[in-house]
């Protein structure tokens, strides 16, 4: 799976890195900016009795 | 080509390029399990400081702002504080920190109480500086953790509370872990608080415990001390002007 991502990858060595990094960027934004909010609202309850 | 002679006559014989090796299944599935344990590790991450943290600024700026930007912005008096969400207060404890403070809503619901305003009454508790038990409940640890640090709460420490028209100062008494079905504690006069009477005027801070597991309650509990009418501007303690 990483190995066949960076094949697939255009450029030398360090352009494969920068896109890397790019890469990851944006996976991390829509993780920290959609996925884990939606995954937050799931994963807790509200109790309905008690305190 | 798999042989070659050389002028000299000597045969060589090139074995053949392998394939390249197909992946595996089990280097995929490896890969996978690596990359959920790296997700699991980044929400983790996310829920402990990111969430907690821009929650807990929000709120902290919504309280700071409360009243001074709009118009409209303005406490609803506690006895017309009918409404979920209604915003009857701003509370203070310099124990949590000099910047610390929270809106204060009717309602204990998750939305939009505690986790977008902070604190919620208990709506059948009293209102401040009442005859009984003003009680109010917000989160420890996630959507801003507005008691994170209640249990730090000691003797000597107090608690402030601004409404429209008063402020209400309560002095600390008493903390005490018990199990979320002892509803017992926000009763008029609690039980389990050493000294308590008919006629005090109460209040009490619940939140979950322990931090992130919140399988018990926290209770701390205070008694007023002094109500002051807010012409006279904050409670000098505080330092906050007004």
């Amino acid at each position: 799976m990483y190995s066949w991502l960076w094949r697939v990858l255009p450029g030398k060595r360090l352009g494969k890195v920068l896109q890397l990094v790019l890469l990851s960027a944006l996976v991390l934004a829509g993780l920290y900016f959609f996925v884990f909010p939606w995954m937050d609202s799931l994963l807790y309850s509200e109790p309905t009795q008690g305190l | 080509m798999t042989n070659t002679e050389l002028p000299d006559g000597t045969k060589i014989h090139w074995a053949p390029v392998p394939p390249r090796p197909k992946t595996s299944k089990l280097l995929v599935f490896g890969e996978l399990l690596v990359s959920f344990g790296i997700l699991v590790g980044l929400f983790a991450v996310y829920e402990v400081f990111i969430q907690d943290e821009v929650v807990a600024a929000a709120q902290t700026n919504l309280a700071k702002e409360y009243g001074q930007t709009a118009e409209k912005q303005k406490f609803v008096n506690p006895d017309k504080a009918k409404n979920l969400g209604d915003i009857f207060g701003r509370m203070y404890v310099p124990r949590f920190g000099s910047e610390w403070t929270r809106l204060v809503a009717e309602g204990t619901r998750w939305h939009p109480v505690l986790n977008e305003i902070g604190i919620g009454h208990y709506d059948n508790s009293a209102l401040p500086g009442e005859v009984g038990n003003f009680a109010v409940a917000a989160h420890r640890g996630g959507f801003g953790g507005a008691f994170k640090n209640i249990h730090r709460l000691v003797e000597g420490d107090r608690v402030y509370l601004e409404t429209n028209g008063y402020w209400y100062v309560y002095k600390y008494l008493q903390t005490k872990i018990v199990e979320p079905e002892d509803i017992s504690v926000i009763d008029p006069v609690p039980a389990e608080l050493d000294g308590s009477h008919v006629g005090g005027k109460y209040l009490t801070m619940t939140s979950c415990t322990p931090i992130f597991v919140n399988t018990q309650r926290i209770i701390v509990w205070l008694e007023l001390e002094k109500k002051i009418s807010t012409s006279k501007g904050a409670p000098a303690e505080l330092g906050i002007g007004n």
